[in-house]
């Protein structure tokens, strides 16, 4: 919500700056960000009463010297005469019509009225709700506008079952389903309660005699509603976060004085209707709990002054708590008011103790050897969405899922981790091992079913280093891996087909899935060498481009410049060079001669790497290294 | 030259793996906060409306439990949990007080654009017991920041509304660009929340943490787009070791 600066410092006597101001809303929970002269705020949901000016300005005053000083008609109204019936007395407890009856309808707005539209750069739509608009502004509450002369017959407010078309103001047309609070004028729908009204009966630039309905409407009957029909509704963010239900009489006589600023009022009534005595909010008077719940240590006088500058007075040792606060109802809500007003950053810290912890559950423990045990192996630790798209017998149905290919959750990983080698492959790598634990879920006869899983997933080369670069991963080479890692454990690897894959890819895809429950405690007997990182890494984006390789193999006569040349090489620094290892070793002995062959693979951030850029960088890699004495490269010229 | 081979053998790469970044974030803060007293305690994703919504004072009426916010299965027999908070009902049913644990794991919303995912991770811890207060809650939270983020961050406590807390307030540190970054949500147990779990309210008082994984593991590997993490690309997860 849009507030500007200036409507709430004409209100303050101190005179405080726009940031003085932004201070003490941070304080006080008001989150927002300052546009200009404007703060756009941004309420939490159970502040419904600080959606306006007067909400803001009654917050602030724990403060600032407010003075809201808003005129509003004292005259004598005449009982409004108007065919109404209230069949949801439950869901709408109050409400309120007035109608109005001006000489003419005014060319410009002066007041308050012209500084709202211009402050805010808002468009006019036509006077009556124009008035209305700003009064939901000023006062939070919002009203509707009828066109007295579309209102001819019997008027009743029902939440009922629909299923009718219904056209807003706005000219949308929209289907109204299942229930919904409605306004009826002889049977036809005129207005969606506390969302929109329709176009039939609203006002125009010619009205002169208006309806004003002003009402408070249960927020559970309101909520989701603009969601629902997708309809902007400045209305129902208000009615959602309730309103004040003891308003309306202040509402609508500062209607009729701000017309009367603007215009000549031939004629007026108003009625309202209270259905069911409001209920109002008491608390009793007790700081010592105040004091306990926040740690702080104030008397009572502190207490009640805090407390009556936000509008919660002391009656008998009751705090009543004022009709707009519907979120205040226990001595927890009366501390965070304490809290805000003291403010949270000044509320000093207090030592706490905590009882002691107990050990981690098992399966934890083993689950965790595991993982060690897989990063010794190479293998990479992926997380999944569970959402996925085949439905078999045992598996949970999402009722609303995001698409239909996700409507359901998955009863293994194996087609998760499928589809994270498949996406590597295709990013060319080849090298790759991953491995995911997480919790299934399965339904069967309506019971929910959990089981933690593990699965592995490699194919490709075993390494990239010099002995496992030309090795290939195989079901056999897993099985003989995990036995001599973890030999009391029983791993029954599997080939997965590649049949049913878009892959021009040969490399078998090696897997293996269990639940962690089948693991024994032999597990715990595996050393790990791998370890968390201790320090947070600071990660280096990731480039979605394609990467180019090369490979250089050099012939070294003098073994002394062999660890030269490879410091050279596995140091070597340019920002298109990603990775560098040595994939191939060799000492002839015979020939008294080493070989060394160095895998270099370039990718880069911005543009897919050209052979140029390539070039360039190994003309220098080759230049440099061939300056080592005994140093060549077979076959270069 | 020496015909040895075992005189010079290069560098042999060993390919590690690595932990899942999310994952190590969360067993990271899961150990500090078990190394300050709280015990650990795990719960199922998919839950029952009642302990993910009403037993902790969100109302059927509340926004979050609209379809187009959580996930319903089965009929709507079931929810995918929304936040790890139904772990701190069932713990709070299963024990008497003074307690004090944590909870973590996968949670889900009904969001899939560029910086909401369907399904992120949280951590959450509760402690209950005689004269617990929101100034305790404060020591507590400047261990857990300083202990992630160094002592010498800057942190601030804003009013904020969760209906299972009351006060409640969400926590930003300032960071090196000079901005306010929110990174945990905290607060006084409802009472009316103790009650739902047969704890008397009238005795004993409770505080309440929860932070987003995600969320502090983009603070702390600079990692800006949240999607990453999901993706399983080798590339960014052998970054990690």
């Amino acid at each position: 919500m849009k507030i500007a600066y200036k409507h709430l410092v004409n209100h303050i006597q101190e005179n405080p700056s726009i940031e003085m101001i932004s201070d003490k809303l941070f304080q006080l929970g008001h989150e927002h960000e300052i546009e200009g002269d404007i703060f756009n705020m941004e309420f939490t949901p159970n502040r419904g009463d600080c959606l306006s000016i007067n909400g803001l300005l009654r917050d602030l005053a724990v403060f600032f010297t407010v003075n809201s000083n808003k005129k509003i008609s004292n005259e004598n109204i005449d009982t409004l005469n108007i065919n109404f019936t209230n069949l949801s007395q439950e869901i709408c407890p109050v409400i309120s019509f007035l109608k109005l009856e001006v000489e003419k309808i005014p060319q410009t707005y002066s007041g308050c009225l012209k500084d709202y539209f211009s402050e805010l750069n808002l468009n006019k739509n036509n006077f009556f709700t124009d008035i209305s608009n700003y009064l939901s502004y000023e006062t939070g509450q919002p009203t509707h506008c009828y066109d007295a002369n579309k209102i001819e017959g019997e008027l009743v407010f029902q939440e009922k079952s629909l299923d009718c078309e219904f056209e807003t103001l706005l000219g949308k047309k929209i289907r109204l389903k299942d229930k919904n609070p409605v306004f009826l004028l002889n049977d036809e729908v005129i207005n969606l309660a506390g969302v929109i009204g329709s176009m039939n009966t609203s006002c125009t630039k010619e009205t002169t005699t208006v309806i004003v309905e002003c009402a408070f409407f249960k927020p559970e009957s309101i909520i989701g509603k603009s969601i629902k029909y997708d309809v902007q509704s400045e209305a129902s963010h208000k009615f959602e976060r309730s309103v004040d239900p003891k308003c309306h009489d202040m509402v609508l006589r500062r209607f009729i004085n701000i017309v009367s600023e603007h215009a000549n009022i031939i004629e007026m009534s108003l009625i309202s209707y209270n259905y069911h005595e409001l209920q109002e909010q008491k608390i009793p008077v007790n700081f010592q709990k105040i004091n306990e719940i926040i740690g702080i240590n104030i008397n009572e006088d502190e207490y009640l002054s805090y407390l009556s500058k936000l509008g919660f007075n002391n009656e008998d040792g009751l705090i009543k708590v004022p009709s707009y606060r519907s979120d205040v109802k226990n001595q927890n809500d009366l501390a965070e008011e304490i809290a805000r007003v003291i403010g949270y950053n000044n509320i000093n810290r207090n030592d706490l103790i905590i009882p002691e912890c107990k050990r981690i559950y098992k399966s934890k423990e083993i689950e965790n050897k595991l993982r060690y045990c897989l990063l010794d192996l190479g293998f990479h630790e992926v997380i999944n969405f569970p959402f996925v798209n085949n439905d078999k017998d045992s598996s949970i149905k999402i009722d609303n899922p995001l698409d239909s290919n996700r409507d359901n959750l998955r009863i293994n990983l194996k087609d998760s981790l499928l589809n994270n080698l498949i996406f590597n492959e295709r990013r060319q790598k080849d090298s790759i091992k991953l491995f995911e634990i997480s919790d299934i879920y399965t339904s069967a006869n309506g019971v929910i079913k959990k089981i933690r899983k593990i699965a592995i997933i490699a194919s490709g080369r075993v390494g990239h280093n010099y002995e496992d670069f030309s090795k290939k991963i195989t079901k056999n080479y897993l099985s003989e891996l995990f036995k001599n890692s973890l030999p009391n454990e029983k791993f029954d690897f599997q080939v997965l087909n590649r049949d049913s894959i878009d892959t021009k890819k040969k490399d078998e895809i090696v897997y293996f899935e269990t639940n962690i429950e089948n693991f024994s405690n032999k597990v715990m007997e595996y050393r790990e060498t791998s370890k968390s990182p201790d320090n947070f890494i600071l990660y280096r984006p990731v480039s979605d481009l394609p990467s180019s390789k090369r490979d250089l193999s050099f012939s070294i006569k003098d073994i002394d410049q062999c660890k030269p040349l490879e410091k050279f090489i596995l140091s070597y620094k340019d920002d298109l060079l990603r990775d560098v290892f040595v994939f191939d070793f060799y000492n002839n002995e015979k020939k008294q001669e080493i070989k060394i062959g160095f895998r270099f693979v370039f990718q880069s951030q911005n543009a897919t790497i050209t052979d140029a850029e390539v070039d360039n960088i190994m003309n220098d890699i080759i230049k440099r290294a061939l300056e080592l004495n005994s140093v060549s490269i077979p076959g270069l010229s | 030259m020496s015909n040895n081979k075992d005189i010079f053998l290069p560098y042999k790469t060993k390919d590690l793996g690595s932990i899942h970044p999310i994952n190590h974030m969360k067993d990271s803060i899961m150990s500090l906060l078990a190394s300050f007293g709280f015990e650990i305690v795990d719960g199922p994703e998919v839950e029952t409306e009642k302990f993910n919504f009403d037993m902790l004072n969100i109302k059927k009426t509340h926004p979050a439990r609209q379809m187009h916010d959580t996930f319903y299965v089965e009929k709507k027999s079931n929810v995918l949990r929304t936040h790890t908070s139904p772990v701190q009902i069932r713990g709070m049913l299963e024990r008497k007080p003074p307690i004090a644990f944590i909870s973590g794991g996968k949670v889900y919303r009904k969001d899939d654009d560029s910086t909401h995912l369907p399904m992120f991770h949280q951590v959450e811890g509760i402690l209950v017991d005689e004269r617990v207060s929101f100034a305790q809650l404060k020591d507590l939270i400047y261990k857990i920041v300083y202990s992630l983020f160094g002592d010498d961050v800057e942190l601030r406590f804003r009013p904020s509304y969760f209906p299972f807390t009351e006060p409640s307030a969400e926590v930003d540190i300032l960071s090196s660009e000079g901005k306010w970054l929110e990174i945990l949500g905290c607060g006084i147990v409802n009472p009316i929340v103790l009650e739902n779990c047969n704890i008397d309210s009238k005795k004993y008082s409770g505080l309440a943490f929860g932070l987003g994984i995600e969320r502090i593991a983009m603070l702390k590997h600079k990692v800006n787009d949240i999607r990453e993490f999901y993706k399983s690309n080798l590339d960014f997860l052998s970054q990690f070791k």
